[in-house]
């Protein structure tokens, strides 16, 4: 699903956020990209997105070489990965309803069609009794929940987390956490760059951990600092 | 493109035109300043051109024939003259016309004539010839000048030249007014969609994570520069409209007009094209304007 081989990516400024990445996150998986500020994990997540591209590697998304991807043909890329960050990013100005459902105008999709899945997927996420408040009127908890409800409700077959608990309380951390299990459980594959030391440690899944751009441990089922 | 999609675009386009009041009321005054003033050289320009045509019409050479052409030479040569290509009419002068013409023309110097009668004098016939394009009078003279009882061909073309000068200028002008303002036009309405743009890149990230094409994130920004482009174009038309009727209404009240036997191009008949170029120029500006402002938002 998710392929880099040999990936290397050297900002212009000179500073080599990676160096030399190699794994495959398999369709279905469920990974943690770990690491401290600075290590190199948000600009794995750029690439992922196509955001960055990488300096020397190929990265294999879908059984497709991404590396020499026309710019016209990134946004269809796009469309096959849902994508949450940190900050939410909701637009301020419209209802829950409406935020979701734009992710799903701006792709074209049809009224009708767009009438049936919002629901769907607002329920999904818990918030069917909140479609018509404000992003202002939410817990961040719910904010995070309804961005969630925007990067799914294209259907996507994965789904990019950047910190997504970063802004939130533990408690809540965890329940967004179990959210996206969920989602997971459902067929999703799900990647998730984060520093959540206890979250990761609790949720026993696949940990790929980067330190000043290399890719020093890769575990099957693992904690933050190591094997459990 | 499905309807709700073109419709989604087009209720954006007009958000956008409405967001930022300060900076697109500067970009409709400034796009309407430049329309006005090409405005005014295009119309002047275009009533030049056709105070020329007045005059092509009235304007050609004279041909003097050989000083004892007899009758049937004459009428050869008219009808020669008459069969040329661009030839719009010819008219026979006698000597005695001729006589006449100059001795009511120049009464001071009538003395001059005095040795003279109608019946008797140096005049030479001659044949007026006016012309279908103005342009082409060196090639009719040459023409003419080979046929046989040719004396001299005159070619009655001084003001035409001044006339001619004119409307060049004119219109070098206006086409370099034209470009200088344009240029400026696109430049503060880039300015004024890239506030438009700058206050929305939070939905435009957004957009483009979720996998919105380009052209998709474009087109609203597209159609906020085209709706200030037609605006601007519809309030020029009005302001320029009112004020050559009322230009042209003042001239010809007065009495310049049968001094200088000057004729304007009715209203009318030139606000079509003014209406057409104008609607093209808002279109074409507001489009690159807005193209210009869009292209660094789109690189994520």
């Amino acid at each position: 699903m998710i392929e880099f081989r040999n990936v290397s990516k050297t900002y212009s400024t000179g500073t080599e956020a990676v160096h030399n990445a190699n794994f495959t996150i398999e369709k279905g998986e469920f990974a943690f990209l770990v690491g401290t500020s600075g290590s190199g994990k948000s600009t794995l997540i750029k690439m992922i997105l196509k955001e960055e591209n990488p300096t020397s590697g190929n990265i294999i998304i879908n059984g497709k070489d991404t590396t020499f991807l026309k710019p016209k043909r990134v946004p269809y890329l796009r469309r096959s990965m849902g994508v949450v960050f940190q900050d939410f990013r909701l637009l301020p100005d419209k209802t829950v309803y409406e935020n979701v459902a734009f992710a799903m105008y701006i792709v074209r999709a049809t009224p009708k069609h767009i009438r049936r899945q919002v629901p769907m997927v607002l329920s999904l996420v818990g918030l069917s009794g909140k479609a018509k408040m404000y992003p202002n009127e939410l817990s961040g908890g719910e904010q995070q929940r309804v961005a969630l409800a925007r990067a799914l409700v294209n259907n996507p077959s994965m789904l990019i987390a950047d910190e997504p608990t970063g802004n939130l309380d533990p408690e809540t951390a965890w329940d967004i956490m179990t959210l996206l299990n969920d989602i997971n459980m459902r067929g999703t594959t799900v990647v998730v760059a984060t520093h959540a030391k206890d979250i990761v440690d609790r949720m026993k899944k696949r940990v790929i951990h980067i330190d000043k751009g290399i890719i020093d441990r890769d575990d099957k089922k693992g904690g933050y600092d190591s094997e459990i | 493109m499905r309807y709700n999609v073109l419709g989604y675009l087009i209720a954006e386009g007009f958000r956008n035109f409405l967001k930022n009041k300060k900076s697109t009321g500067a970009s409709l005054m400034i796009m309407c300043a430049t329309m006005l003033i090409f405005g005014l050289f295009f119309l002047i320009g275009q009533n030049v051109n056709y105070m020329l045509k007045e005059i092509e019409s009235a304007q050609g050479m004279q041909v003097f024939m050989i000083k004892d052409a007899t009758e049937e030479q004459i009428q050869k040569l008219g009808e020669q003259i008459q069969s040329l290509d661009y030839v719009a009419k010819t008219e026979f002068v006698s000597a005695a016309e001729a006589y006449n013409i100059v001795k009511e023309r120049w009464q001071e110097y009538s003395k001059a004539l005095e040795p003279y009668t109608v019946e008797k004098n140096p005049f030479k016939v001659s044949y007026v010839v006016t012309l279908t394009d103005l342009s082409k009078s060196e090639e009719v003279r040459a023409q003419i000048a080979q046929f046989d009882n040719v004396s001299n061909i005159e070619i009655r073309d001084k003001t035409i030249n001044a006339l001619v000068k004119i409307a060049n200028g004119v219109q070098w002008i206006s086409i370099g007014i034209l470009v200088l303002l344009v240029i400026i036009s696109i430049f503060i309405i880039a300015n004024t969609i890239k506030l438009t743009v700058h206050a929305r890149r939070k939905e435009i990230s957004i957009m483009k994570y979720v996998g919105a094409t380009n052209g998709f994130i474009r087109w609203p920004f597209i159609i906020e520069g085209i709706i200030i482009g037609v605006i601007a174009a519809m309030i020029s038309i009005l302001i320029l409209g009112a004020s050559y009727n009322f230009v042209v209404h003042k001239i010809m009240e007065s009495d310049i007009t049968s001094m200088i036997n000057m004729t304007l191009l009715p209203f009318n008949q030139i606000f079509t094209l003014v209406i057409a170029v104008y609607l093209i120029l808002g279109i074409g500006i507001g489009t690159l304007g807005s193209a210009i402002s869009m292209r660094k938002y789109l690189e994520v």
